[in-house]
């Protein structure tokens, strides 16, 4: 979004570690998506996400929002007012544990981890997301894997979460590892399904149906923002 | 004032006389009173005092069983004088009276003395609560030496009924009792009833439209026989009492005689004025009227009226008066003048409903300043089909707004401006941001300090809503301006606010801006508390009687209140407030008569000197001066018993009933016992 003069003068980048952060935070609405709350709820089945009542039950049952930078009731809020953003930047996308505990005490009955996924989704496909952190490395080879080979293999998973992540943590649980392998229960095998061509052709055809879906739709920022 | 209304109740004779039998009875009441208070002990040093027959204590004294045993024992041991340590005499003082007057005994023998609210409830130690019980219990048994059998007086009560204001709250009580078969005045101070309700387009969270459910009982009333509806008429005066109200009624000139005309309006399209120009204030000022005009199409009546302020002919007495020549029935009579009607009544149902708050107080709203700042009630005629421009919403550029802010509490939880919730604001707002969405497709956005829905069906609504695509921003809106610090901003209104809920602060450019104004008094509610003779909250609301068990009823017998006047109300609650108020009314008629406490205060005449200090300072105007006499008189259907005239009587010569002097003393003298103080001998004695 290209800002005006306006703006300008009230933007004082300091950044430095010495200095106080005076950075503008006021939020314009034309740096709001006005579309992104509604392709989140398409994508994560839930219209129920406009009915959010703002009572922070998710947060407070999810066993992780203390790691959070936003926890899940101000992430709800921020999709549903269009913070795009800070939303996909975000580190609450990438710490949910997906245990679902916000989904089960949720009163308005959203799917809130479903929403997890749908940003996380988002976050990959506007290469927003940290491309360092674990939960994103092992999401992304997770994905490559079952895309390839129509199966996941824990081992070879492992393996490579931790040479590209802390090769060092690949030593602290050698022992570990070496008595899951004898006793059967990790494998270094890929494991593979047989017809790995009938998958392309299903996966693609889902591909081909999203884009007609898509299609029609305004997804341009600025076009909904006049 | 109407003193032979006034009867005397009963035979008058009483088994008063002869020496004071006193029974005394304390009360467990369960743990309440029993696990601070040792009753026994009180009960065992009851029997001791001088006078005193029988002593006794009971779990559950208001019982059946408790109740027996008082009847008991007046009718086998001969008491005369009954005293009951309990609760609070506002619970069961009339309970033991009753059981009292059973037994053949007179009520008025009857003392109580609260250790429950007084005594275990308010303190921690047994030893000196029970001491304290016992002081209590001594100077009621002193004091019931020196009772007197009392009587009952009754008055008749008027059946006819005067309900003041024709909003919802009227129209629904003024059924309600006319259809009983009773007689109503409807008065109300405007062109047409309806109040409020008329000006809304649709009603939370049916979405019915106001005006389908409110204009069949408008005319109900104009054509129901036990009706009769002065509108564009106020109430002067008020004198008398509950049963027997005297009431002047002011008809203001409308300079159309309302019998014959008949709502034609060949004479507005006649007005010398072939354009419309002064501002309508039934539509907000939104629109213009003529000189000659009708508040609205369902108006009722039915009849046109003259703004004199407005009118030529008024002004210069130079106009052609075209609109007389233009009325067939010769309905318009610029020569009226106020016409004074002088009613009886027996009870008053006050509805005179409220006003919405100044908006152009909270300058930082902008209202007054920026004219696409709008207030709740505006945007109601916006909406209404019947309104300014026929039901679209357009700013006042005439463009239909892209987006809309809706700001809640203006004017309430603000310690600037009122601090009650106006409760009826977030339904309303939620309305209008339906209705905006509806007809405009506008970006809609709610700014809210918190949702309050509580109501059948309104948190449901605020969840339609929610799901509609209507923007929820939690935070109070700081300040609406014209100053744009960005492109998108030009030529728009920002609203500048926190969005709690995230934790940042936004601008959001607007083309329109709604100010959800709170509900306040009117503003001379102040002068209709002193016509009536009622008492007002601090925040100048009409107060009810006990907010939770006497809610229509006011400290003064046969005036009720209802409607949004008592408090901020939406329509349900004004309609089952209504209701409310009508039962009080209709039941009192049907009793007839009602009885009044005799505790009241009268003077002796012998004594009085006539100094007339009594006369201001009585709450309940009950005393009035007899200028053939040159005495003070009490009129006893009107006066409470609160003792104030008996207090400053200068000669000493009013007395009050229940509370004569060496009733008083002996108490204070029984009660100062435990400190070893005697009250002098002549003192104690008075008289």
């Amino acid at each position: 979004m290209e800002r005006s003069i306006y703006a300008e003068s009230f933007a004082l980048d300091v950044t430095a570690k010495d200095r106080l952060d005076t950075r503008r935070k006021i939020k314009y609405e034309s740096e709001l998506d006005k579309t992104f709350s509604n392709r989140i709820a398409e994508s994560a089945h839930g219209e129920q996400l406009f009915g959010c009542i703002q009572c922070g039950t998710c947060s407070a049952a999810c066993p992780v929002s203390h790691y959070m930078d936003y926890t899940p009731r101000k992430i709800i809020q921020m999709v549903r007012e269009g913070f795009k953003e800070e939303v996909l930047k975000s580190s609450t996308v990438w710490l949910c544990a997906s245990c679902y505990a916000c989904t089960v005490e949720c009163p308005k009955g959203i799917k809130i981890t479903d929403v997890m996924y749908a940003l996380k989704r988002e976050a990959i496909s506007g290469n927003y997301y940290p491309k360092n952190a674990p939960a994103s490395i092992l999401a992304n080879n997770f994905f490559k894997q079952v895309l390839n080979n129509g199966r996941n293999s824990e081992g070879p998973l492992l393996m490579k979460m931790y040479l590209k992540t802390n090769p060092f943590m690949l030593l602290k649980n050698m022992m570990l590892g070496i008595k899951l392998f004898t006793r059967g229960r990790i494998s270094m095998k890929t494991e593979k399904i047989r017809d790995k061509k009938a998958l392309k052709k299903l996966l693609n055809s889902v591909e081909s149906k999203k884009k007609i879906l898509s299609a029609g739709k305004p997804a341009d920022v600025k076009e909904a923002a006049v | 004032m109407s003193e032979n209304n006034i009867k005397m109740n009963g035979n008058g004779t009483h088994k008063s006389a002869g020496t004071p039998k006193i029974g005394f009875y304390v009360c467990h009441c369960g743990h309440n009173i029993a696990s601070q208070v040792d009753v026994e002990d009180v009960q065992k040093f009851a029997a001791g005092l001088p006078g005193v027959t029988i002593s006794r204590d009971y779990k559950y004294m208001c019982s059946d069983p408790g109740q027996e045993l008082i009847q008991k024992d007046i009718k086998e041991l001969g008491l005369n004088r009954i005293v009951v340590a309990s609760c609070s005499p506002l619970l069961h003082e009339h309970t033991f009276r009753k059981a009292a007057e059973k037994a053949g005994l007179n009520p008025y023998f009857f003392h109580m003395v609260n250790i429950r609210e007084n005594v275990s409830w308010v303190h921690d130690n047994r030893e000196s609560a029970t001491k304290k019980a016992k002081d209590l219990t001594r100077a009621a048994i002193q004091r019931v030496f020196f009772h007197k059998p009392l009587e009952k007086k009754s008055v008749p009560i008027n059946p006819d009924v005067l309900i003041v204001g024709g909003g919802i709250a009227g129209i629904t009580a003024a059924l309600t009792i006319a259809n009983a078969g009773k007689h109503v005045y409807l008065v109300e101070r405007e062109p047409t009833i309806g109040g409020h309700m008329a000006m809304f387009d649709k009603t939370f969270p049916t979405l019915d439209c106001a005006a389908c459910i409110l204009t069949p009982k408008m005319s109900s009333v104009k054509a129901h026989p036990n009706i009769t509806l002065w509108t564009y008429s106020e109430v002067e005066k008020v004198e008398g009492f509950v049963g027997n109200y005297k009431v002047q009624v002011k008809r203001k000139p409308r300079y159309v005689i309302e019998e014959l005309c008949v709502g034609c309006m060949e004479c507005i399209d006649a007005c010398i004025y072939k354009e419309a120009k002064y501002p309508d204030e039934f539509n907000q000022k939104l629109s213009k009227r003529k000189p000659i005009y009708i508040p609205f199409p369902q108006a009722t009546p039915q009849v046109v009226l003259f703004d004199p302020e407005t009118c030529i002919d008024f002004k210069s007495h130079r106009c052609k008066k075209t609109c007389i020549e233009s009325c067939d029935r010769k309905a318009i009579d610029l020569k009226q003048v106020p016409e004074y009607k002088d009613i009886n009544v027996g009870t008053v149902i006050l509805s005179t409903g409220f006003k919405t708050y100044n908006a152009e107080l909270s300058p930082q709203y902008g209202y007054g300043k920026y004219p696409n700042v709008y207030t709740s009630l505006e945007i109601e005629r916006l909406v209404n089909a019947s309104g300014p421009t026929s039901g679209e919403i357009v700013t006042r550029d005439g463009i239909k707004p892209k987006s809309v802010g809706i700001i809640h509490c203006v004017g309430s939880r603000d310690q600037k401006a009122h601090k009650w919730c106006s409760k009826v604001c977030c339904m309303y707002s939620l309305k209008l941001a339906h209705l905006i969405k509806e007809h405009t497709d506008a970006e809609v956005y709610n700014f809210y300090i918190d949702m309050r829905t509580p109501g059948k069906g309104y948190e449901e609504f605020y969840d339609k809503l929610m799901t509609e695509g209507v923007h929820f921003v939690r935070g109070r809106v700081a300040e609406v301006s014209d100053w744009a610090l960005v492109p998108e901003e030009e030529n728009k209104l920002t609203i500048r606010v926190e969005d709690t809920m995230v934790g940042m602060v936004r601008r959001i450019p607007v083309d329109m801006v709604v100010l959800a104004v709170g509900l306040e008094p009117r503003e001379d509610a102040g002068d209709m508390r002193r016509l009536f003779n009622i008492s007002c909250s601090n925040e100048g609301w009409f107060l009810e009687r006990h907010p939770k068990l006497a809610p229509v009823n006011t400290f003064t017998d046969g005036i009720f209140i209802a409607g949004a006047c008592q408090g901020p109300k939406d329509i349900p609650d004004s309609v089952a407030q209504a209701g409310a108020a009508a039962a009080e009314v209709l039941s009192l008629i049907s009793a007839g008569s009602i009885e009044l406490e005799p505790n009241t205060a009268f003077i002796t005449e012998d004594n009085c000197s006539g100094c007339k200090s009594c006369i201001p300072i009585c709450p309940y105007t009950a005393i009035s001066y007899n200028e053939g006499t040159k005495k003070a008189y009490i009129n006893e259907a009107l006066c409470k018993g609160c003792g104030t005239c008996v207090a400053a009587c200068p000669s000493g010569s009013i007395t009050q009933n229940l509370f004569d002097d060496e009733e008083i003393f002996s108490e204070i003298d029984g009660l100062l016992k435990f400190a070893g103080i005697e009250l002098e001998e002549t003192e104690a004695e008075h008289a």
